[in-house]
């Protein structure tokens, strides 16, 4: 395995999980390990980045605050320049706009939603997510391409040391001068509830049926001492408000009980609480992709069973 | 302002999905489809912005069976006028598809493009950023707002954890479009059916690109189960049961 | 002339010429109106007129409004005599209706319906403002009050009248007149008699003729004018079966109800008609709930609404200015019908409430103005012909733990087709159910079969939605796969789909003999075809549902039923067709019910639990299963009542082996 260039993601000067994530999944194909910085500052991501062989910087004003047309001329650059053999991004926001936009500058095939990369000879065999999770597409790609990887489909650890540290610099394109995109302004999602923080969560999903039921729910996160939370459909419903959202345009939660309730797991909320320590799941749906995450997941109609359930735990509880 | 509104079909997902006898892709022959979700916001932003600043909206598709039936909602919902593009027999990858949507763009005067920011299909890369590397337009996606600006659009960007930003992008432009500011609106069907009886959409015909060189769908398939959910059954009550015994075992109970 | 007649003559005539100016321009927009026809079966519209204005059928039900109504009523007619006499001795010299009986029997009618109209207008005035009935909230109490006030101005001052003329001394019809005659002595006693009562005998004359003229003025502003429209309203109700909506021509751009004058004429009529009695209110259910829908409120504000946009001004200033629907009536309001029809069947006037609301609701359709659950419950009908978002190959999943083949209607020919209905087929708490009504009538050896996963949502609910479009669209299918298939006759065990097979689909050209599966099950246990091993002891009381019972008249079936099972049947007072709806029609089902102060089959249960001894709430349709069960739960009446369908009776009496009792609080089985 020849080189492989990571596209390092950042929030503000911080660098996303995601992409601690990527450069595991780097390391495992083998080969050199690059990391692009494109941003005004690259030292102050750099630093950030244990994992990596070469750090390659990309400096110019017009890279922060993120705009789409930056970042894909940018990594475009970086790609002409390096010619690495796979090039990975997060499928992430960010990574929808640089991944094809740089695939489709380079010339390169992209794959996208990967849960898994493997070398095979010379080749990268991936294993994506479609149909909104229920199948799983096994791709096999010869020669340079990019992959978009999931966000928690590769464990961070091994991505955040054990890198040469190396450094080069990269000659920032001439189109960051005369881009057609301009940031306005930024927002931060207003302070509440902050589901994060919750050693519980009962989830609830569309499967929840309207909000007059959201009180079972909320009757079960009581007796559990739970927060509740919920899935982008019922949040987008107005059921729910957003900071309650779970998943990849909401938050990323870690609890220590993720109860899901008429969840069915798309792939877009299943990134957001796959790594909760225990996953429950309620859903009529017995191939519920939910079920492929949690670790125990019953059928039982949830409209009997949340009321049962609260039942019992006021009782044991007192 | 000329928007155009690039539609897909997609596999509608309540459906049963089977694997064909290749294993390579899933089985048509019995398939249902239904228009991209995603796309269908792009469509409610569009006819939007015609009701807001007056733009005129032209709703793009190409040929398959069943498009007229999407592109006739398209127009019943608020677009003026429909156009197929017949690129051969697909179905193509959004790659494939984006040479021959550009070249009937190209040949309307088109300001913005909106189109879903992904599809259920889409494992090859999204329909947005590919046309607009063809088109040579800048793109945003993951948006859930439009609104005119000018001789430009501002987009509303949504990332995670609930952050987004506001971004001004000079026209001609194309936006993935993540939701509309409000849900698509519902058409009666009499209206669809008066749309329908007008016929079938305009016809272009446009060449697709070649399918991605180096790379290709070797298997598809169910998600393993492997560290699947261990699965409980029984009476309510009885799942209820095994339901506090495990939250006991792992000291969750409060109190 | 005299001067006193030219005086009365130019008085009747501004009268006349003021208030039938007026009534002019009211009836403008009737006659403006489009046609409907309304003159067919003239001697069945003639009866109507005899059962409910004269033998106040419908009036009567609230007792004692009822009977003060006929005290007034009947007054109103024969006093009617004496505004002929009272114009005809102004105007003619020498008229009287002596001849008729005028001093006689006449005389003697209208000295006692004085007293009776007088009894009768403080047992309104007493109920108006002392007992003060909650039918009465929203509506116009100063009307009412000019409207008491004007009537004992009426027969107050012919009393008066007739009472001075007695006094007088020279009264033909004295000796008949017991109550003046009575008035004059206590008047004698004061001296006045003769010459002295004379002056007020004239006096009184007039007051009595101004007080009828100013009467008639203020009839067209007022509710009042019911008077002069109840009986064409009565005579042009609707004859048609219980669930006609108004035509749609779906070639159209707009479908619904956009403006007032898009009503046909008796529609308008209606308006006219309305006495703002508030029956209807009295018994909608969603106004029970608390939702913002009055069936009274909203005939009130169509008319005012009509009648501002006439430029006459309505009765009372509306909030909601500009268009129809959305600004005079909300939306809220037109979502919150569940179309249940019990406001019609109240209606003393026979006006039609639902198929106004029905109309307006098709332009909200139009306008894609409905809340998301509903919405998404249309699109999934749309894709998949059911409002679960499930396939349409899961329709008959059912069928697959029978232990039995069910026959496919679509290959075979059958006696029975049996049209399954959404609900039966894929909401896993009827599922049971649907799989007992398999087995029963398997028992009963019946050649059924159902049309599997050609089968579609019958259309009912989404009609009354106000989406045509989709409901034709449905419709069309099904009568194809109907069509196709070979039967002798359609059962069903969906009472909404019973209404849109049996009566919807007769505009499409489809005509279908449709039965509730408890009238074929009834006939079965009739014959013996389905022998009964067991019988029941226990009590139940049995809810009609709108859609078998109002709408079509099914109420004997379910109860023969349960007598022949020796389930004894103790009756809610609101039965039959009084039932109350357990608030899922109309696409309520569909729409979200949080926001409501007592969900309608909340009321229900609280209703049932009251009888004191009923163990069963027996159901034959199954939306009420879904919202009976919750509704118990919800109001914690577990272990109190049971919800049950007619076919779990009946197959606790009818299996071959005894069937598990799933429950069975205080009831028995007990061998036959």
């Amino acid at each position: 395995m020849g080189k492989v260039l990571v596209y390092v993601e950042t929030t503000g000067d911080t660098v996303a999980p995601v992409t601690f994530e990527l450069l595991a999944a780097a390391r495992a194909l083998g080969g050199e390990v690059e990391a692009l910085v494109a941003a005004p500052d690259p030292g102050l991501v750099a630093a950030q980045l244990g994992g990596a062989d070469t750090i390659l910087t990309m400096a110019h004003p017009a890279l922060a605050p993120y705009l789409p047309e930056a970042h894909v001329a940018a990594l475009a650059e970086a790609i002409k320049s390096r010619n690495p053999d796979t090039v990975l991004v997060g499928s992430t926001s960010t990574g929808i706009d640089v991944a094809a936009g740089a695939a489709a500058a380079s010339g390169r095939p992209l794959v996208a939603y990967c849960l898994g990369l493997e070398p095979d000879g010379g080749a990268v065999v991936a294993r994506s997510q479609v149909y909104g999770g229920k199948l799983v597409a096994t791709t096999r790609t010869e020669g340079p391409a990019i992959f978009a990887v999931l966000p928690g489909a590769f464990k961070d650890a091994a991505g955040r040391a054990g890198g040469k540290g190396q450094r080069a610099l990269l000659e920032p394109p001439a189109a960051l001068g005369a881009l057609h995109t301009r940031f306005v302004s930024a927002s931060e999602p207003e302070p509440g509830i902050d589901i994060t923080r919750a050693e519980r969560l009962v989830s609830v999903g569309r499967g929840i049926g309207g909000p007059e039921n959201l009180e079972l729910a909320e009757e079960l996160a009581q007796a559990l001492g739970a927060e509740i939370a919920a899935s982008r459909p019922v949040v987008d419903s107005g059921w729910l408000p957003r900071q309650r959202q779970v998943g990849k345009s909401g938050m990323t939660v870690k609890p220590k009980l993720y109860f899901a309730v008429g969840i069915s797991g798309a792939p877009e909320h299943l990134e957001g609480m796959r790594d909760a320590e225990l996953i429950i799941a309620v859903n009529s749906d017995a191939a519920a992709p939910i079920f492929e995450v949690a670790q125990y997941g019953t059928t039982c109609d949830l409209f009997d069973l949340l009321p049962a359930l609260s039942e019992r735990l006021k009782a044991a509880t007192g | 302002m000329h928007i155009a509104v690039v539609l897909k079909q997609v596999p509608d997902l309540v459906e049963e999905l089977e694997i064909d006898s290749a294993g390579t892709d899933i089985d048509r022959s019995f398939l249902k489809m239904k228009l991209n979700e995603f796309d269908d916001h792009a469509l409610e932003q569009a006819v939007l912005l015609k009701e807001s600043a007056g733009a005129q909206v032209t709703a793009l598709a190409l040929d398959s069976d069943g498009v007229d039936q999407v592109l006739h909602s398209a127009v019943a919902r608020g677009a003026d006028k429909a156009i197929k593009v017949a690129a051969g027999d697909g179905p193509f990858a959004s790659r494939q598809a984006a040479p021959a949507l550009a070249a009937a763009i190209r040949s309307l005067n088109v300001d913005l493009v909106l189109t879903g920011v992904q599809a259920a299909d889409d494992v090859f890369g999204q329909t947005a950023p590919f046309l607009a590397a063809e088109l040579g337009w800048p793109h945003v996606s993951v948006v859930s707002g439009v609104e005119p600006a000018g001789s430009a659009v501002r987009v509303r960007q949504e990332y995670s954890g609930g952050r987004m930003a506001v971004l001004e992008v000079d026209t001609p432009a194309v936006v993935g479009v993540q939701a509309a500011p409000q849900s698509p609106r519902y058409v009666p069907i009499s209206r669809l059916r008066q749309v329908m009886a007008g016929g079938p959409p305009e016809s272009v015909t446009a060449t697709a690109g070649a399918a991605p060189a180096g790379t290709m769908v070797v298997a598809l398939a169910k998600p393993e189960q492997a560290g699947g959910a261990e699965m409980i059954s029984g009476s309510t009550d009885q799942v209820a049961e095994r339901i506090l015994a495990l939250l006991s075992e792992r000291g969750l109970l409060r109190g | 002339m005299s001067l006193k007649a030219i005086a009365l003559a130019i008085l009747l005539a501004a009268d006349l010429g003021w208030a039938g100016y007026r009534f002019w321009r009211l009836l403008r927009p009737v006659f403006r109106a489009h046609w409907e026809n309304r003159f067919d079966h003239l001697p069945t519209r003639a009866w109507g007129i005899v059962t409910n204005i004269l033998f106040h059928s419908r009036l009567l039900k609230i007792r004692y409004s009822g009977v003060l109504h006929l005290m007034i009523f009947s007054g109103f007619v024969i006093l009617f005599t004496a505004i002929v006499q009272a114009f005809g001795e102004g105007l003619v010299p020498g008229f009287s209706l002596a001849p008729v009986g005028g001093d006689t029997w006449i005389a003697l009618s209208q000295d006692v319906f004085d007293v009776v109209v007088m009894a009768g207008l403080a047992l309104a005035a007493y109920n108006r403002y002392v007992r003060r009935p909650a039918r009465f909230e929203g509506s116009n109490n100063r009307d009412a009050t000019i409207v008491l006030l004007l009537i004992f101005a009426v027969v107050g001052d012919m009393l008066l009248q007739n009472t001075f003329r007695v006094a007088v001394g020279n009264d033909p019809s004295a000796s008949w007149r017991p109550v003046s005659s009575f008035l004059a002595g206590l008047l004698a006693y004061a001296g006045i008699h003769g010459q002295s009562a004379r002056l007020p005998a004239e006096v009184f004359y007039w007051t009595h003729v101004l007080a009828i003229l100013a009467f008639l003025a203020y009839i067209p502003a007022s509710k009042h004018l019911h008077i002069l429209v109840g009986i064409p309203n009565v005579f042009f109700r609707s004859l048609e079966p219980k669930g006609t909506l108004p035509k749609a021509d779906l070639s159209q751009p707009s479908v619904g109800l956009k403006e007032i004058h898009q009503l046909g004429w008796k529609q308008t009529l209606d308006l006219y008609a309305c006495t703002e009695c508030g029956r209807c209110q009295a018994v909608c259910p969603a106004y029970a709930a608390g939702q913002p829908l009055s069936p009274k409120l909203l005939i009130m504000d169509l008319r005012d609404h009509l009648l501002e946009s006439e430029g006459i001004g309505g009765h009372r200033h509306l909030d909601g200015g500009g268009a129809l629907v959305g600004g005079v009536i909300k939306d809220e309001t037109l979502w919150a019908c569940t179309t249940c029809r019990a406001c019609m069947q109240v209606c003393p006037l026979h006006i039609e409430h639902v198929p106004k609301i029905v109309d307006m609701r098709r332009e909200l359709v139009e306008q894609g103005r409905m809340e998301p659950k509903l919405q998404d419950s249309l699109a999934s009908l749309a894709q998949h012909g059911n409002s679960f978002n499930q396939s349409e190959r899961m329709r008959a999943r059912w069928t697959r733990d029978l232990g039995f083949p069910i026959k496919d209607a679509r290959k075979e020919e059958v006696d029975v087709l049996w049209f399954v209905g959404d609900f039966a087929s894929y909401d896993p708490r009827v599922q049971r159910l649907t799989q007992a009504v398999a087995r029963v009538l398997k028992t009963a050896q019946v050649d059924y079969g159902i049309l599997y996963d050609s089968e579609r949502n019958a259309g009912n609910d989404v009609r009354r939605v106000g989406e045509e479009g989709l409901f034709e669209m449905l419709a069309q299918h099904n009568i194809a796969v109907l069509g196709q298939a070979s039967f002798k006759r359609i059962m069903t065990t969906d009472p909404h789909s019973l209404n849109a097979l049996g009566q919807d689909y007769a505009a499409l050209g489809a005509h279908y003999q449709v039965r509730h599966y408890t009238q074929l099950i009834a006939s079965l246990l009739r014959t013996g075809q389905l022998p009964i091993k067991r019988r029941l002891q226990g009590v139940a009381t049995y809810h009609d549902p709108c859609y078998l019972g109002r709408y079509n008249d099914g109420f004997d079936a379910p109860r023969q039923i349960l007598e022949m099972l020796g389930v004894t049947v103790h009756e809610m007072g609101r039965c039959r067709e009084n039932s109350f709806c357990c608030g899922a029609g109309g696409g309520r089902i569909w729409m979200d019910d949080s926001k409501l102060k007592e969900r309608p089959s909340e009321n229900r249960i609280r209703e049932a639990v009251a009888l004191g001894d009923a163990d069963w709430f027996v159901v034959a349709c199954p939306k009420d299963v879904v919202m009976y069960t919750a509704a118990v739960q919800s109001t914690g009446m577990e272990g109190r009542i049971e919800v049950k369908d007619v076919i779990e009776l009946v197959e606790m009496a009818v299996a071959p082996e005894p069937v598990p009792a799933l429950e069975m609080g205080e009831g028995q089985v007990t061998v036959a």
